[in-house]
């Protein structure tokens, strides 16, 4: 059996509801079969390393970001994700606001050099349209924007399992309260669209997004559609805390 | 002493009510005397940012956008006062735009206000704000006449206008289908 029909009949497994313990037990014996056939994940090839603070990425990081030019850089960006980054709730396009800095830079840089793989935003944030600099300063601004607890939510089923899974499985990198790790280059997951979140852990999953901890794509890899739709209405209904 | 001769030598600063005289005898043929453009081939002039007309004068001169109708005018443009002429059709008041197809234009609000999430064109609002109005960075759009919006957005769109900012536009464009851009041209003409 490859890896691929591996993580099929863990997923439709999953979806039989033999549960969390059968979940762990399939999520860990996918890893055996993984390493025993060499599978390499996307984020493992090549000399790129998920969470490495280098090149613009360094740049950007090192910079002293300045808000107010942030807000002005900005402006182009809106048109998607909205007057004060709020995003939509559709989960076209996520909320910004209140994201710490380290991730809003780590992403903007990732998608600029196709490591997240983004064509809808890759014309808007090229080398020709900002710098290092600039991405400073979007960051900040965007990081010191207010969250409201308007985001999109989802249907509210599960919720038990969700919240059992979320504590098992997630709060070591994003927190009790999906406060995330600035340090650690952790999103917050808090006051996020519902629909946002199960599209980029599906993503995640299926290896799409491309500049995810490796260590986050096996953890969702054995989880079905609705376990993972489950989690990001969890996430999505976790109480407000200051990101910062 | 000198300071204070070179201020009373100065010419009062861009009076409006006294057109540049090559706004009189050129410019005005076309864009109207105040700016206000009769026909709907050539843009409305009054009330856009002097940062954008300014720019937009400059990038005729030197070839960077192309107009064979704006050609004509060159000669003339290369000897004028470019920031004078600029703010003087800046303080122009616009003329009140109209509509002339309801249901076209309630379409284009829908692409202007939001965009389009499945095909990933952005709301025009987010650069050229809610009123269509611009701001010293982006144009505003607000009354133009929709044939002209509509020349516009497909120049960008094929390529053949190439002066925008960091060819966002020309990104923007490149995702619009022609309805959607008759469309937000009829909404915009409107505003």
């Amino acid at each position: 059996m490859n890896p691929a029909e591996h993580c099929r009949r863990a997923r439709a497994a999953a979806r039989w509801g033999l549960g969390l313990l059968t979940a762990f037990v399939l999520h860990a014996s996918a890893l055996a079969q993984a390493a025993a056939a060499g599978e390499k994940s996307p984020d493992k090839d090549s000399d790129y390393t998920w969470d490495a603070a280098q090149g613009e990425k360094l740049q950007a990081l090192a910079a002293k970001g300045d808000a107010t030019r942030g807000e002005i850089s900005f402006e182009v960006c809106q048109g998607c994700h909205r007057r004060n980054a709020q995003g939509r709730p559709d989960g076209s396009y996520p909320r910004l606001a209140g994201q710490h800095r380290s991730v809003l830079i780590k992403q903007m840089t990732d998608v600029r050099a196709g490591r997240r793989r983004n064509d809808t935003m890759l014309p808007f944030v090229d080398r020709h349209v900002i710098g290092p600099q600039d991405i400073a300063d979007i960051a900040v601004y965007l990081s010191e924007l207010p969250v409201g607890s308007d985001n999109g939510k989802g249907p509210g089923r599960d919720q038990a399992e969700a919240e059992q899974l979320y504590r098992f499985q997630c709060v070591e990198c994003h927190g009790e309260q999906g406060q995330g790790d600035a340090a650690r280059f952790y999103p917050r997951v808090n006051g996020q669209h519902y629909r946002y979140l199960r599209r980029e852990m599906i993503a995640i999953r299926d290896g799409a997004r491309g500049n995810a901890d490796p260590k986050m794509v096996e953890i969702v890899k054995p989880l079905s559609d609705a376990q993972l739709a489950a989690l990001a209405d969890y996430m999505s209904r976790l109480p407000l805390l200051a990101p910062r | 002493m000198t300071a204070l001769a070179a201020l009373v030598l100065l010419p009062p600063a861009a009076s409006a009510a006294e057109a540049p005289e090559v706004a009189k005898t050129v410019c005005a043929a076309c864009h109207g005397v105040d700016g206000n453009s009769v026909a709907p081939t050539f843009p409305k002039l009054a009330g856009l940012q002097a940062e954008y007309l300014e720019k937009q004068m400059r990038e005729f001169l030197t070839g960077k956008r192309k107009s064979e109708i704006m050609d004509a005018s060159l000669p003339a443009l290369k000897s004028a006062d470019l920031p004078a002429l600029a703010s003087y059709y800046a303080s122009q008041k616009p003329a009140a735009g109209s509509v002339s197809d309801e249901k076209l234009a309630a379409a284009g609000k829908a692409i202007f206000d939001d965009g389009n999430t499945a095909s990933g064109v952005p709301a025009c609002s987010g650069c050229h704000l809610a009123a269509a109005q611009g701001n010293e960075r982006y144009p505003r759009l607000a009354g133009q006449h929709a044939t002209y919006t509509v020349a516009q957005v497909q120049a960008f769109k094929a390529g053949t206008r190439s002066n925008d900012k960091a060819r966002v536009m020309r990104a923007v464009a490149a995702r619009m289908t022609e309805e959607e851009i008759a469309a937000v041209a009829e909404y915009i003409a409107g505003l």
